[in-house]
């Protein structure tokens, strides 16, 4: 039974316009879209599905206001689906549907799918930072930023965090029924979980809230690297959209972050270089707080230089 | 002095819809106006669930579809544009900050600057 990780989060929403205008903004591609919906796609194939609100093949919401209607999760073989059926199968109801993926219910009462896994192999490399004498550097005369460059792209669908009633159970159903594991937790809040299959910090936060807050707190996407990430983030901002918290680098998972409003009533994430872990790691505790949540945080500016036109007192108040 | 900071014409704001006002270098307003039945109501751009958290998915945008609620789209939040309650989400029962609005007889939509204490007006 091996899950690999997310491959799609589908949304019902009623401005499929302004949604789809949104995530193409954060970068991602527009793949068979219409004023109906239609699939958003990362570099490596994984994406968000919108549909209307009131689509009838959708699941139910959670409520709250929550526009997330299912998660599609991979896994490596047609065995691990067969197993993930038989497990389920136990205790709830298991839909197989016309595409051969299947779908249920977490006990938070999240519609999950699981799909053998559709995920591109995609070549990419990540950031490299030059430093004299390191084997790992950029070819020569490869540029490490391109102000010139097109949309920046996300290359691949990373996590999602659930507000979720009762964050014990919500635990105990991703790993003792789908096979994740804890990688860290939050103290009083709640554990990542890394799927069997899959060696990255997280695909899953889970964070105990009162019932009534039940949902989404934010989804997101692996960039390249920090310098993609921030370069997106900073033309995400110039077109309008609001910055919530960064950027800045998590501890837990050490991923650099941005986060920002988004018209799905959670936020979105940018994210970029995430710890990977495989079961030798042992999962750390951490009070949760200001300074256990990012080792530095910073704020967007606009730009500025200093030089003959800079104002007598710089650019500071 | 408090000082009356002018902020639009009451002819540039739509029915059912918001204007944010006092963008910071971060692109979020200090506040926004929704008008609503031609009333104008004025509201600090910050969520009470996190402490000033800014409230719009995109610049101007505070109104759910359904332009029945102002909405914080962290968590998506509604909230009655007239009397500022939360009646969905994580800060159920909370209320937004007011903003006091003036419209003078020339229809200049002003408000209260308490920032501008002292200050020469």
């Amino acid at each position: 039974m091996k899950v690999v990780g997310l491959e799609t989060i589908i949304f019902g929403v009623d401005d499929i316009p302004s949604c789809a205008t949104f995530l193409t903004d954060y970068g991602l591609i527009p793949v068979d879209v219409t004023d109906e919906g239609g699939r958003f796609e990362a570099l490596d194939g994984t994406g968000v599905v919108l549909a209307k609100t009131e689509d009838p093949s959708l699941p139910a919401s959670v409520g709250n206001g929550c526009m997330m209607r299912k998660t599609i999760m991979g896994v490596a073989d047609q065995q691990s689906l067969d197993d993930l059926y038989a497990e389920l199968s136990k205790d709830r109801a298991v839909e197989t549907l016309a595409d051969g993926s299947i779908e249920s219910h977490d006990d938070s009462g999240f519609a999950i799918g699981f799909q053998i896994s559709k995920k591109k192999q995609i070549n990419l490399v990540g950031e490299i930072s030059n430093l004299p004498g390191s084997p790992f550097q950029r070819p020569v005369n490869q540029l490490g930023v391109d102000v010139d460059a097109e949309q920046i792209r996300p290359i691949s669908l990373s996590h999602i965090v659930y507000f979720v009633p009762d964050v014990k159970k919500a635990e105990a159903f991703y790993v003792e029924r789908l096979g994740f594991r804890c990688t860290d937790r939050f103290e009083d809040i709640g554990p990542f979980l890394q799927p069997s299959g899959s060696l990255e910090h997280h695909t899953h936060f889970l964070i105990g809230a009162p019932p009534f807050m039940q949902g989404v707190e934010h989804f997101t996407f692996h960039f390249s690297g920090p310098t993609e990430l921030m370069q997106n983030g900073e033309r995400f901002i110039k077109k309008g959209y609001q910055a919530f918290w960064g950027p800045g680098r998590h501890i837990l998972g050490s991923n650099w972050f941005w986060y920002f409003n988004s018209p799905f009533a959670c936020h979105i994430e940018m994210d970029a270089d995430m710890d990977l872990h495989d079961k030798n790691w042992t999962p750390r505790v951490s009070p949760m707080g200001a300074d256990a949540s990012q080792a530095f945080l910073m704020r967007n500016r606009e730009k500025w230089a200093p030089g003959a036109d800079t104002p007598h007192n710089g650019d500071y108040e | 002095m408090n000082k009356f900071s002018p902020l639009c014409h009451v002819d540039d704001l739509e029915n059912d819809c918001t204007k944010g006002f006092l963008e910071n270098e971060n692109g979020q307003d200090a506040i926004f106006i929704v008008k609503k039945n031609g009333e104008l109501y004025g509201w600090k751009n910050a969520c009470p669930h996190v402490q000033g958290a800014p409230m719009a998915w995109r610049k101007d945008q505070y109104l759910n579809t359904q332009k029945t609620h102002l909405t914080c789209f962290a968590h998506g939040a509604l909230f009655d544009p007239t009397t500022g309650l939360c009646i969905q989400g994580p800060c159920l029962g909370k209320t937004l900050e007011k903003v006091e609005l003036f419209v003078s007889s020339e229809g200049i939509v002003s408000f209260l600057d308490l920032n501008n204490k002292n200050k020469e007006s």
